[in-house]
């Protein structure tokens, strides 16, 4: 339980509070304190240790594990392996479908897939006492040849998508009749995660009832798959998560490594925490994936576009399957009467890749939005102009009216606000001393992710109101939102409210992913709170004793914490005054935004799996978010390193619920872009599979001193077809562009097109492009 | 990765314990030491193994979990704390090294009435954080920052805060609340 207080100047009072208002974190007090408790930092009697050992080889079998000399380490409890270590049913996919009902479900490996796979573990009193051990293990393999690194995709196990080929017109002919041609391959890269809180969990299990305490972006959902692997009702297992030290897309489900701890819980009848070192954090769940796509325009002299052609493919690992979308947005960016995209997958020994902030939309900004720029220059147009040429009026692909998208109003103000009009067009014609200096563009967009949510809202006796949500706030401003949307609705300051996340057995949420949290639970809260709202009214009205017996319902609101006439006339009395009258303790209403009718085994699905999304193009309507990244580099001619040091960004999210959280959203996924776009590569040794840079030394992740000041400005409008209070997503949208962005003004700074990211000093040498893998 | 960031590597004055190997009395066992840390103003005695972190002393035996676990092997910033003053990684630092030092974590950064510290009213003004794993250790080194007199730019703000790493992004935000803080404890 998390209970947050918040005291603030009477000054800031209803501006900042009300929805839409710039109120600081209400956990805000908690996390600069270090009184926030994280998951993992639980205390618990009689905690045991767990530390995994790991594959050294990316395919083949395990033959034995040597385990005498760890199990003889002083404080070691018990060392578990595949042949030791309790057996789990299967669960069912994050759809719902069942996987191999029919098999079991070994959470060590003993067949191999890739390199980091866990095959061992050990548990000891202490933490030290369990790595000391872990290192005395060792294993024997039968090894078998691994295919570990993409290339240029057409090596392996190749599986095409074909739910995911869009296609309309007759983009062959269109193309090879077009003016104007331009073919060309960007590559994207295996990118991590990285948050700085490490996974992990803690496992307690009393009799056939399990408690997890794991940093979570999916509590419902990762509770399903615990208690479907240990054949215990779906209400036996709890899962804690009040707070997620970062997970950008990577918290979403349960592991293999969590189930070892919750088998190690069970076998050894103690509570088990199990941390992944920072090392095991690269390999024991994917990334981003790799990606390559093709794009092949074709435009008339005047730039508008008469085809595009698209192929892409994704690495996905051995088992289980993950689509790195790269085409997901290119249908949606311009207008073209002829359209072909399509996309496969490749199967290689890694770890099963994973959603990453804006899966799919990133890459596919990539490769539309370098090319549009490749076409500008070609034509000699400006990249702004070619790309209102181009401006789709409509869902080309959908053909149905966008809901909103201020993404005219997104270049125009980002333009401004850049000074892009001074613009030099020709590359390598602007320079301070010797850093070429490039000016780039690039749009991007994430479509509105829609689901159901409910929750709990009390009115109780004091006056003080609580939220109750199993939804999660790893950074997003969950808790300050829905305090600001229940104090909103309800007519109280937000100080009376506390908000409790993080607990699957309050209220139930779907996943938090996609951006679609926000405008789901502001939805949700919002009617509980109306409920209870009606609730309190009508006690008041109906109680011969109180002073407003008799009078209309639509004569009396709720203001500062106060019932009366809204004209501020007549009787007026406290929620805490009212509550004692009446005799109550509390008002309680539960709300939900499904369908009125709905089954409990629907309700269960919806929160449970994603099979009950709302696509963003149901209805009459195409619904997503919108941005446009202004970038200024600065590339040093004799070495090549390349600095961001301006970034302007407008950006379409609809309504926001709170700028102030939404801005610091937007900046951290334009700072992740710059990492994607100048520094971050997971690499991977060609021999044996392992990713040689596991570690924040080797895998650069963007610094403070990388990082110029970031100006984000809103162009969003409400949006009522995409939620309940008008915003779209916020989250996922500011990375989509900034690659391309920065790509874009590191041709304009130096004549140098790359596309084959991270752009590193190497690839800017002379004729260096040639030489990149699985460039043209 | 540039990281400004101290260790400690000279050992205890008193010197009774050298690699793990007790080399005098005063250790009940050669594999259990008994410290007194010093930490944010109290004394704690606690009974380790010579090879326990002072980051796990803290977070796994006395129960501060303030300062934060992200990399264990210096290269994050997210567990910094100050020892007699200065800003180190308490994963790299044995909770042996620090017995006698005057040692301050997140959880002692406010005043006792819990008047915050001017940093800490910083990052919350502008936003510093939005998970907040990090901040414990960005705020740590930021105190240090200013305290050193290393905020007197936003160039060397960005610089002498680069050792403390913030997925979430909030550097522009982090880069705010020193440059206001430092304003603030200037005044």
């Amino acid at each position: 339980m998390t209970v947050h207080d918040v005291k603030h100047a009477a000054s800031d009072s209803a501006r900042l509070e009300a929805v839409g208002g710039r109120l600081s974190r209400v956990d805000g007090p908690a996390k600069i304190t270090g009184a926030a408790r994280y998951a993992v930092e639980q205390q618990l009697e009689g905690l045991a240790h767990a530390v995994l050992v790991d594959s050294t080889i990316a395919a083949g079998k395990v033959v034995s594990i040597e385990t005498q000399a760890a199990k003889a380490a002083r404080g070691v409890i018990a060392v578990l392996t595949p042949d030791t270590i309790m057996k789990l049913s299967v669960a069912s996919d994050w759809f719902g479908n069942p996987l191999a009902p029919q098999r079991t479900f070994c959470p060590l490996a003993r067949d191999v897939t890739y390199c980091g796979q866990h095959i061992a573990v050990v548990i000891a009193e202490t933490f030290e006492q369990a790595v000391s051990a872990a290192a005395l293990v060792m294993a024997d393999y039968d090894q078998a040849p691994a295919l570990v690194e993409l290339g240029d995709g057409t090596a392996g196990e190749i599986i095409s998508i074909e739910g995911m080929t869009k296609e309309w017109g007759n983009a062959q002919a269109a193309l090879a009749e077009a003016p104007v041609h331009l073919s060309a391959v960007y590559n994207t890269q295996r990118s991590a995660h990285a948050a700085i809180e490490p996974h992990g969990l803690i496992a307690r299990w009393e009799g056939d009832r399990l408690t997890i305490w794991e940093p979570s972006q999916w509590l419902d959902g990762m509770a399903r798959t615990y208690a479907e692997w240990f054949g215990i009702p779906f209400e036996n297992v709890r899962l804690v998560s009040p707070y997620i030290g970062g997970g950008f897309g990577s918290k979403a489900l349960a592991l293999a490594h969590s189930a070892v701890a919750a088998a190690a819980a069970k076998m050894l009848g103690r509570p088990v925490k199990l941390m992944l070192t920072r090392s095991q954090n690269f390999t024991s769940y994917g990334g981003r994936a790799t990606t390559r796509q093709t794009i092949d325009l074709g435009a008339d002299k005047a730039g508008r576009i008469q085809s595009i052609i698209h192929r892409g493919v994704s690495e996905v690992s051995l088992e289980g399957m993950w689509v790195e979308a790269v085409g997901s947005i290119t249908s949606i960016m311009y207008d073209t009467p002829n359209f072909s995209s399509r996309q496969d997958v490749v199967r290689l020994n890694t770890v099963l890749p994973n959603p990453k902030r804006a899966p799919g939309e990133n890459p596919s900004a990539f490769g539309i939005e370098c090319a549009i720029d490749e076409l500008a220059h070609e034509l000699g147009l400006d990249p702004l102009e070619i790309r209102l040429i181009n401006y789709a009026e409509q869902d080309p692909h959908a053909k149905k009216a966008w809901s909103t998208r201020q993404l005219r109003e997104a270049f125009a103000v980002g333009a401004e606000a850049f000074g892009w009009a001074k613009r030099s067009p020709a590359p390598r014609s602007m320079r301070a001393g010797h850093q070429l200096i490039g000016w780039g563009v690039a749009a991007g967009a994430y479509p509105v992710q829609r689901a159901h949510g409910e929750a709990v809202v009390k009115i109780m006796f004091d006056g003080s109101v609580e939220v109750e949500s199993s939804s999660i706030d790893m950074g997003q401003g969950t808790y300050t939102i829905l305090a600001q949307t229940a104090a909103e609705t309800l007519g109280v300051p937000v100080s009376q409210v506390s908000v409790k996340l993080g607990d699957s057995h309050f209220a139930r949420a779907g996943v938090t992913g996609g951006s679609r949290l926000a405008g789901i639970m502001t939805g949700a809260v919002h009617k509980a709170a109306s409920q209870a709202l009606d609730e309190l009214i009508g006690l008041a009205l109906s109680d011969p004793r109180l002073p407003f017996h008799g009078l209309q319902a639509n004569t009396l609101a709720v203001k500062d914490g106060r019932i009366g006439s809204p004209r501020g006339d007549g009787p007026e009395l406290s929620i805490a005054e009212l509550m004692a009258a009446v005799g109550r303790d509390r008002i309680e209403a539960k709300g939900d935004t499904l369908p009125a009718g709905t089954t409990a085994e629907e309700r269960y699905k919806n929160y449970t799996t994603i099979a009950m999304s709302i696509p963003h193009t149901e209805g009459d309507y195409s619904r997503h978010s919108w941005c446009a990244h202004f970038v200024e580099v600065k590339v040093d001619e004799d070495f090549g390193t390349v600095r961001v040091s301006r970034v302007v960004s407008a950006l379409d999210s609809g309504r926001l619920y709170n700028p102030k959280l939404a801005e610091s959203q937007w900046k951290g996924g334009i700072i992740m872009g710059i990492g994607e776009a100048l520094l971050e590569e997971g690499i991977v040794d060609r021999r044996h599979g392992r990713i040689v840079n596991s570690n924040f030394a080797d895998y650069m992740l963007p610094t403070n001193a990388d990082i110029p000041d970031i100006q984000t400005i809103s162009v969003g409008i409400p949006d009522p077809h995409s939620s309940a209070l008008g915003g779209k997503g916020v989250g996922e949208l500011g990375i989509v562009g900034v690659a391309p962005a920065i790509a874009n003004a590191v041709f304009h700074a130096t004549g140098k097109r790359v596309r084959d990211l991270p752009i590193t000093l190497e690839k800017l040498r002379d004729g260096a492009e040639a030489r990149e893998r699985g460039c043209e | 990765m540039t990281s400004h960031i101290q260790t400690i590597i000279d050992p205890p004055e008193d010197g009774h314990f050298r690699n793990g190997v007790a080399t005098d009395g005063l250790i009940p066992s050669p594999t259990t030491l008994s410290l007194n840390l010093a930490i944010n103003g109290r004394d704690h005695a606690l009974d380790v193994e010579p090879r326990v972190t002072l980051l796990d002393a803290l977070r796994e035996r006395l129960h501060l979990t303030g300062t934060k676990k992200g990399c264990d092997q210096g290269q994050c910033g997210a567990c910094t704390v100050h020892v007699d003053g200065e800003r180190v990684l308490a994963c790299l630092t044995l909770a042996a090294q620090v017995e006698g030092r005057s040692i301050t974590t997140i959880e002692g950064l406010a005043d006792e009435d819990g008047t915050l510290n001017a940093v800490q009213a910083a990052f919350l003004e502008q936003d510093a954080f939005q998970c907040g794993y990090c901040t414990p250790g960005q705020i740590m080194s930021a105190v240090a920052c200013i305290r050193e007199g290393h905020a007197g730019s936003d160039e060397e703000i960005r610089e002498y805060m680069a050792g403390n790493l913030c997925r979430c992004g909030a550097y522009p935000n982090i880069v705010a609340a020193v440059r206001q803080a430092a304003q603030e404890l200037r005044s």
